[in-house]
Order: structure tokens, then C-alpha cells, then sequence
């Protein structure tokens, strides 16, 4: 499943659809949140997250599908959000099932990564009346690199 | 001349001061020439030739070097993503 929306998620709920009865042996899974980000309280900050609808969910479908390529996997789900949200809101979630661990953690590792870097979002974050857009770090894309092989 | 959607994103979309600009053009043109044509043709156009600005062509990632099909729909240009 890969779902970009703007409600909230619930993880338990994500968990238990990936789950395929007398074949899963791993579950690994991927929370990200919005961390305080600034030396304001939070209730002074704000954070946007700004997509490209069908871009987007297009981005995740083909990390998704390599993803698939490249490990046996049971299933796969990535829920992104969009919108406005607070510090310790919940951002993304990337969930992977596999009849072992080893291809669970490398596949979920793998689209976070993927994610990062080739998928339509940005960042906005706001303090007080401050706000900037978020800078793509380099470390993201060089942490592609690992997977060139 | 058939006119094109071009739609900017994010931190460009600002800098540009709109989202959406049809705009007409020959072909062949490649990212990278239409790139330079709207520097040119928008008031804030110069931000979309600032380092690192990204593209598309009909939701798929796109290049400078990248020709533009007789059959596109939208063009978008946006800064590096930051999603996650």
C-alpha cells in the first residue's frame, strides 16, 4: 500500500496489514517524526510538508517496485503525510514484510533511503514568524551510494 | 502553438511568485533550454537557474539534457526534495 495523505496513522493498524498468515517471519518498520527543531517552545513552531500530487505517490510506486526487485518480499507499505504538523507529529512510515529479517530491515532501510532523495516532498519549517525550507542534505545522497551494487 | 503547464514547487514556487505558468514554445527543446527561456520570459524567473533546481516531465524525473515530447502535459521545476 502507499498512501500519501494528511490524517494521522496508526502504526498497530499499518503493522497488522502487513502480515500474511503461516508466511511472515519479519516485520521491519520505519517511524519518522517532526523533532523539535527549534530553540522556541513548540507551540511557537510550525512544520509544512509540500508534495507534487501524482508525482509523488509515482516516486514511491517505482522505490517500491525496486524494492520488490531486489528482496523477497511479502508486502510493503509506505504512508507518508502532508500538511501541517507539530513537533512530534509522525511523518512517514515504512513497513516490510518478509518470510526472514534479513531482507525485512535491508528493504525498509532501502526505501527510507529512496525516499529521501527521489520522492516529490519538501520541507517547510516555521518559528514564530520565522520560516525556511528545509535543505536536501548530501549525506542523503550519498547514502544511495550504498545500494549502487 | 499548443501552450504547456509549467508548475513550480516549494521554496521556487515562492521565489517565482506563482505555481502555474502556461507557456508556449518550439519544438525540439530540451529542460535545460526551456529552463532558460522562463529565466527570461518570468519577472523572478532567474531563481529557477539557481544551483541544484530540479525537474520533471510528466511526473517522471527529468534532466537538463532531456527533450521534450510532443506529448507532454506538465513540466515542473522544484528545489531537491526533502521528504522522510
Amino acid at each position: 500500500m502507499i498512501q500519501v495523505q494528511h490524517e494521522d496513522f496508526q502504526v498497530d493498524d499499518l503493522y497488522k496489514g502487513l502480515l500474511k498468515a503461516n508466511k511472515t517471519g519479519a516485520v521491519a518498520m520505519f517511524v519518522g517524526l517532526v523533532r523539535h527543531f527549534s530553540t522556541l517552545p513548540k507551540e511557537n513552531c510550525r512544520f509544512e510538508l509540500e508534495h507534487y500530487p501524482g508525482m509523488t505517490e509515482r516516486n514511491l510506486q517505482v522505490i517500491v517496485d525496486e524494492a520488490n526487485a531486489r528482496w523477497p518480499l511479502l508486502d510493503v507499505c509506505v504512508v507518508h503525510r502532508v500538511g501541517c504538523l507539530a513537533v512530534d507529529d509522525q511523518i512517514v512510515f515504512v513497513g516490510v514484510s518478509a518470510a526472514h529479517r534479513a531482507e525485512a530491515f535491508q528493504a525498509c532501510d532501502f526505501i527510507m533511503d529512496y525516499l529521501k532523495s527521489r520522492a516529490a516532498f519538501w520541507k517547510k519549517e516555521t518559528q514564530g514568524t520565522e520560516s525556511h525550507w528545509v535543505d536536501a542534505k548530501v549525506d542523503d545522497e550519498k547514502s544511495l551510494e550504498r545500494w549502487s551494487n | 502553438m499548443p501552450k504547456v503547464n509549467v508548475v513550480f514547487f516549494a521554496s521556487l514556487k515562492e521565489a517565482i511568485g506563482q505555481g502555474v505558468y502556461q507557456v508556449t514554445f518550439d519544438f525540439p527543446i530540451t529542460i535545460g533550454e526551456l529552463k532558460q527561456k522562463l529565466a527570461k520570459e518570468l519577472e523572478n524567473g532567474k531563481a529557477l537557474l539557481e544551483k541544484g533546481i530540479q525537474s520533471s516531465i510528466d511526473f517522471e524525473f527529468a534532466r537538463d539534457a532531456d527533450r521534450i515530447p510532443e506529448t507532454v502535459i506538465e513540466v515542473a521545476f522544484f528545489p531537491p526534495v526533502t521528504g522522510g
